[in-house]
């Protein structure tokens, strides 16, 4: 086992249980900080395949902006704690789908990649990413500019008060 | 370090979509120098920057059709036949909303802004080429319609309308983007164009091709309301603000289908029999589904709406018939569609003073006495919506049913034609209200202003021109059903 | 590295975010649930970037597209729900039903 695998393992095994907590968390506040781990394994791991400036971002405005938000809204909703509190009636139909996605999804990538390997990971430059951001996806980029104003409007609109 | 490269820009091509984009940009300007501006000033505003478009979309048309923009942007007939319904929509709408929200006291500047944002997000969307811009158009337009949702902000069923719409929609398009994701790595391109080049020469795992293309029926099919991903539908479209219903009913449904075409034909086209049977159950559910439970409805944007659904299973029978009859057919229904729902939604608008709206069936009884000339657009789109010549929903589903029988999928055909027998029920339970009723209580005004009457005489006369003289628009979209990817 | 492994990882996070959007009743844990989904869709995507390793990193910038998206997302929400809780005092997803869920 190289290195490389040892790392993804250790992440794998951070952001699954993670994962886990995260749904199940009695507590809404530690279900955001178990969020943070496993949106900080995620970042890791797209160092490790060679997404740097991707890997960043993830930390930076996942973690740095989304969890943020979401632990305001948390907080000015007055969250409650409690499984019952938190969850529906529906959590058996819940599990038996979300098990049945799982059991699916991985049965269909271990048929289509089972021999796969990620070999050498070439490290993609920020300046490439910025250089294929701006020819080959100069219009997606604008969409994007669109719709963070249409957010950025929205969002002040709703929330603000009269 | 490589000098950088000027991206090659097609401004002619997404001129369309600019001039939405920055007649939004403008709007946004304006409200922030001037805070106190007429806001019937900034409908004016939204009417040019539609209009600018319709002028750029109609200066397109003397083009050749090829993809553009590194391959993200396709110019061909489904996106300029698509163009014209949802900026028809968009100018409708604007008619329509300005008194509308003036009465309701919906004081938001910024709704004109949004509007014209959601509807470059359609313009987009319906021209993408690349998986992508798919995504991001769909993110466009929705986050703009899940505020435009719940702007009614004093209103709980329009809060909920917005909570609801974005968390269903939030969770659709991330099954989406699983998809998205599954046929990257299927074919290791998201361009839609280069996908089919992969997939016809079938050095691609089967397996992961359906399942990526069930989960992108799943986010189209939320977006569209097929069942049974329909559930946010009814409460949606009965919250929303009704001129944002109308807006949602006819554009996204246009939009979204338009984009689904160009998805599954140009993309998936080689793997039709694998996809094909699956639409074909999802049509026929839709159409029953949607039809039944329209009967049990008491509340008319209610009842609108599972129609709309039903009418989402119409549109899908055109797809599943394929091929150029089936793909013009469809085209053609959805702008009929635009046409009529439009003009239901518009007239329930129209229907009472004071921004109140005549919601429940029994405020309509007896309409037809008091207001014979309302009552009879009202009856003309009821009829349309059932499918009774002569008017465009006639001729909508007649040119899908006949697309599906050449195409030898005459079962389907059955299953509509039994759905739109039950669906004329409900419709003709409304006639029947407004003109075979005596009047209920005191005489009731109705909310009439020029623009929104203005409006529902277009959808009017469109629906009747469309019913009686189809062929122009026919022969238009049967020119216009020709995919460049 | 095998590519399958991490696949699996996207598919656990994937599976497990479906479980927190049908199971949580409050929408900020519905939202959490479907930022995990969206988490599971860039693995997927940068996995198979690493894998193809074609020149113009299409994997990569999807995923930034979905992250910036994300955001966005996440603040719209938040703006309904803080919306939704001053006037009813409560944001999970089976009580608000004025209209039928």
């Amino acid at each position: 086992m190289t290195g490389q695998e040892m790392a993804f393992l250790a992440l794998g095994a951070i952001a699954a249980a993670g994962g886990v907590a995260v749904v199940t968390a009695r507590n809404v506040v530690h279900g955001a900080l178990f969020l943070v781990a496993v949106l900080a394994a995620i970042g890791a791991l797209f160092l490790l395949l060679g997404a740097e400036f991707v890997g960043w971002v993830q930390i930076l405005i996942y973690v740095g902006a989304i969890v943020v938000l979401l632990l305001f809204g948390l907080m000015l909703t007055k969250a409650p704690l409690g499984r019952g509190a938190l969850d529906n009636q529906q959590r058996g139909i819940a599990a038996i789908v979300a098990t049945g996605t799982f059991a699916m999804l991985t049965w269909l990538v271990w048929h289509a990649f089972g021999d796969e390997r990620i070999t050498f990971v070439r490290a993609v430059r920020t300046a490439d990413i910025g250089n294929a951001l701006f020819t080959s996806y100069v219009l997606p980029f604008e969409a994007v500019s669109v719709l963070l104003l249409a957010a950025l409007v929205g969002a002040i609109l709703l929330a603000k008060k009269d | 370090m490589p000098i950088t490269q000027t991206p090659e820009v097609a401004w002619r091509a997404i001129a369309p979509a600019l001039a939405l984009a920055g007649g939004g940009v403008i709007a946004l300007l304006v409200i922030a120098a001037r805070p106190k501006i007429h806001r019937a000033a900034l409908a004016a505003l939204s009417l040019a920057a539609i209009g600018a478009a319709s002028w750029s979309t109609f200066d397109l048309c003397a083009l050749r059709y090829r993809v553009v923009m590194q391959g993200s942007v396709a110019v061909d007939g489904v996106s300029l036949f698509a163009n014209l319904i949802l900026l028809v929509t968009a100018a409708m709408t604007v008619l329509l909303s300005y008194h509308y929200l003036e009465r309701r006291r919906i004081h938001r500047a910024e709704y004109y802004p949004l509007l014209l944002f959601a509807t470059c997000g359609m313009v987009l969307l319906a021209a993408a080429n690349d998986l992508i811009l798919v995504f991001l158009a769909i993110e466009v337009l929705s986050l703009a319609l899940y505020v435009l949702a719940g702007m009614a902000r004093r209103d709980a069923g329009s809060q909920e309308a917005a909570l609801k719409y974005l968390l269903l929609g939030a969770f659709s398009t991330a099954i989406f983007l699983y998809g998205i994701a599954l046929s990257f790595g299927a074919t290791g391109t998201t361009n839609l164009g280069r996908t089919a080049v992969k997939v016809a020469s079938g050095g691609v795992d089967a397996r992961l091709t359906s399942a990526a293309m069930a989960l992108l029926a799943i986010g189209f099919g939320f977006k569209v309301s097929v069942v049974p991903f329909h559930m946010w539908t009814p409460d949606v479209y009965q919250g929303a603000p009704t001129s944002v219903t109308g807006f949602m009913a006819a554009g996204t449904k246009a939009a979204g289908f338009a984009a689904l075409l160009r998805v599954f034909l140009v993309s998936f086209g080689a793997l039709q029999w694998s996809w094909r049977p699956v639409l074909w159950g999802l049509a026929a559910a839709t159409m029953v589904v949607g039809s039944i439970l329209a009967i049990a409805q008491s509340d008319v944007k209610r009842m609108l709406a599972y129609s709309s659904i039903a009418h989402a299973g119409f549109v899908l029978v055109g797809v599943v018939a394929g091929g150029r009859e089936g793909l013009s057919a469809s085209l053609f229904y959805l702008l009929a569609y635009a046409v009529m729902v439009l003009g239901a939604f518009g007239a329930v608008i129209v229907s009472a003073p004071d921004g109140r709206e005549r919601l429940s069936f029994g405020e309509w009884a007896g309409l037809g006495q008091r207001h014979p000339v309302f009552a009879g657009a009202m009856t003309l789109f009821l009829l349309s919506l059932a499918g009774i010549p002569p008017t465009a929903g006639f001729m909508g589903k007649f040119f899908v049913f006949s697309a599906a029988v050449q195409a030898g999928e005459t079962p389907l055909v059955v299953v509509g034609v039994l759905a739109s027998v039950v669906a004329a029920f409900f419709y003709l339970r409304l006639i029947v209200l407004m003109w075979l009723t005596e009047p209920a209580g005191e005489a009731q005004e109705l909310g009439a202003s020029p623009a929104p009457a203005l409006a529902l005489a277009l959808a009017a006369a469109a629906t009747l021109a469309f019913g009686v003289y189809p062929q122009a628009i026919m022969d238009l979209a049967r020119a216009a059903s020709v995919f460049t990817g | 590295m095998s590519l399958a492994w991490v696949l699996t990882l996207g598919a656990l996070l994937f599976s497990l975010g479906i479980y927190g959007v049908l199971a949580r009743r409050n929408a900020v844990l519905v939202l959490m649930g479907i930022e995990l989904m969206l988490n599971a869709v860039n693995v997927n995507l940068i996995a198979f970037d690493a894998w193809i390793r074609q020149g113009n990193a299409t994997g990569q910038i999807f995923a930034l597209f979905i992250i910036t998206v994300a955001a966005a997302e996440v603040g719209v929400g938040l703006a309904i729900v803080l919306l939704v809780f001053r006037r009813r005092e409560t944001i999970n997803v089976d009580e608000v039903n004025l209209l039928k869920w």
